[in-house]
């Protein structure tokens, strides 16, 4: 008896740490979608009178590359492109890293399928699109580290967008097999089906 | 400044360190004192137990900048939130151009912690770090840092009996180069 309320007071205890460590996370993404409205407002309202500083388009990718839709994420990865090239010398290695983070964030989204060609067609697309955004990224991180080869910061994101690809393509051809894998379920049991 | 570049944004480490007796894991927040970043940035200063505001003893606009910098992080913090002056590159003492006197005034009446240090040599960076830390604990105990809060910047971790271990928001806000 001693010993249930022992384990009810323990998971009482672990239910309001997990309550308030969420509430907290919640707490910070309100701000960071407060402070995502806060910039594009200033993009937008720059942009109506024609003309956009470059500060209000850095500040307005920051947040752009930050989001959690790629929608957005490749928004501001064009406006970083635009900044990288029009830009001052010292603001260029700021757009060349959230360049690599913008396209090593970008996510192909799930798509519904209506025959196994399609999955098989889309899972291919997947590990193609993934390759070729993480090697955009990688890019640009090589590009950074030829000029300041020491960077910690930028080795640092080097090693992440590498062991991101290196999972991905694993979870990629685990995907595929299991997709094979279930579809010869599939068969196997009509077979049986077949013969009863 | 080859070797040493500015902070892009914001950087993250954590380190795991011992004040009395308990293991705190400091979760250590490095922003960018860069001009481009300063309205960004902004928005990593909620939630932190602490601050460390570093100037360049070399470089007084560096000095100068700092009550704006104070400000700031006046504003966007609790009031509870340990503040840490620190002078860097004390290893370069025939550059000086901040004297030691003046900054532990200017810490003293905004009743800031203050030490000179050098990210170079390493001195006094640890111990910069073991002070806050034990000055956030010693918030702690004696009720000033409310830990139920949900912007006190700390976590009780109670699933492991016997092992307690505090999670710390800590900002590391460097003012320009701070290498």
């Amino acid at each position: 008896m001693q010993n249930d309320v022992n384990m009810y007071n323990f998971f009482c205890k672990l239910a309001a740490f997990h309550l308030k460590a969420s509430f907290k996370i919640m707490c910070y993404i309100h701000t960071i979608s407060l402070e995502f409205q806060k910039y594009e407002q200033v993009y937008n309202e720059q942009l109506k009178k024609g003309t956009v500083t470059q500060k209000a388009q850095f500040e307005y990718a920051w947040c752009l590359v930050r989001s959690k839709f790629s929608a957005d994420i490749r928004k501001g990865i064009i406006f970083l492109e635009e900044l990288y090239q029009n830009g001052n010398e010292e603001g260029r290695r700021d757009d060349l890293y959230y360049l690599a983070i913008g396209n090593a964030r970008i996510k192909v989204g799930v798509l519904m399928f209506e025959s196994v060609n399609s999955v098989l067609r889309f899972l291919n697309f997947v590990c193609s699109v993934a390759i070729l955004e993480y090697s955009t990224a990688l890019h640009y991180v090589r590009t950074f580290l030829q000029i300041e080869p020491g960077n910690q910061q930028v080795q640092k994101l080097e090693t992440l967008i590498r062991k991101k690809m290196e999972k991905e393509g694993l979870i990629g051809m685990a995907m595929a097999g299991g997709v094979v894998l279930a579809i010869g379920g599939l068969v196997g049991l009509g077979l049986a089906l077949a013969r009863k | 400044m080859a070797d040493c570049p500015h902070t892009i944004g914001v950087e993250f480490g954590t380190r795991i360190i011992e004040v009395s007796g308990q293991k705190i894991k400091l979760q250590i927040w490095d922003t960018a004192g860069q001009e481009r970043f300063r309205a960004v940035t902004r928005s990593y200063y909620r939630g932190a137990a602490g601050a460390l505001m570093v100037y360049d003893i070399t470089r007084r606009s560096t000095y100068n900048h700092l009550s704006s910098w104070l400000t700031d992080t006046r504003n966007l913090t609790n009031p509870s939130t340990v503040i840490f002056l620190i002078g860097n590159k004390c290893d370069l003492d025939a550059q000086r151009d901040v004297t030691y006197e003046e900054a532990k005034q200017f810490a003293d009446e905004n009743g800031l912690m203050f030490v000179e240090a050098s990210a170079k040599t390493g001195e006094n960076v640890e111990e910069a770090f073991l002070e806050t830390a034990k000055k956030i604990y010693q918030s702690i105990q004696d009720g000033r840092l409310d830990l139920n809060a949900a912007e006190s910047g700390v976590q009780h971790k109670p699933s492991q009996p016997g092992r307690n271990t505090l999670m710390n928001d800590q900002q590391a806000n460097k003012d320009s180069c701070a290498c």
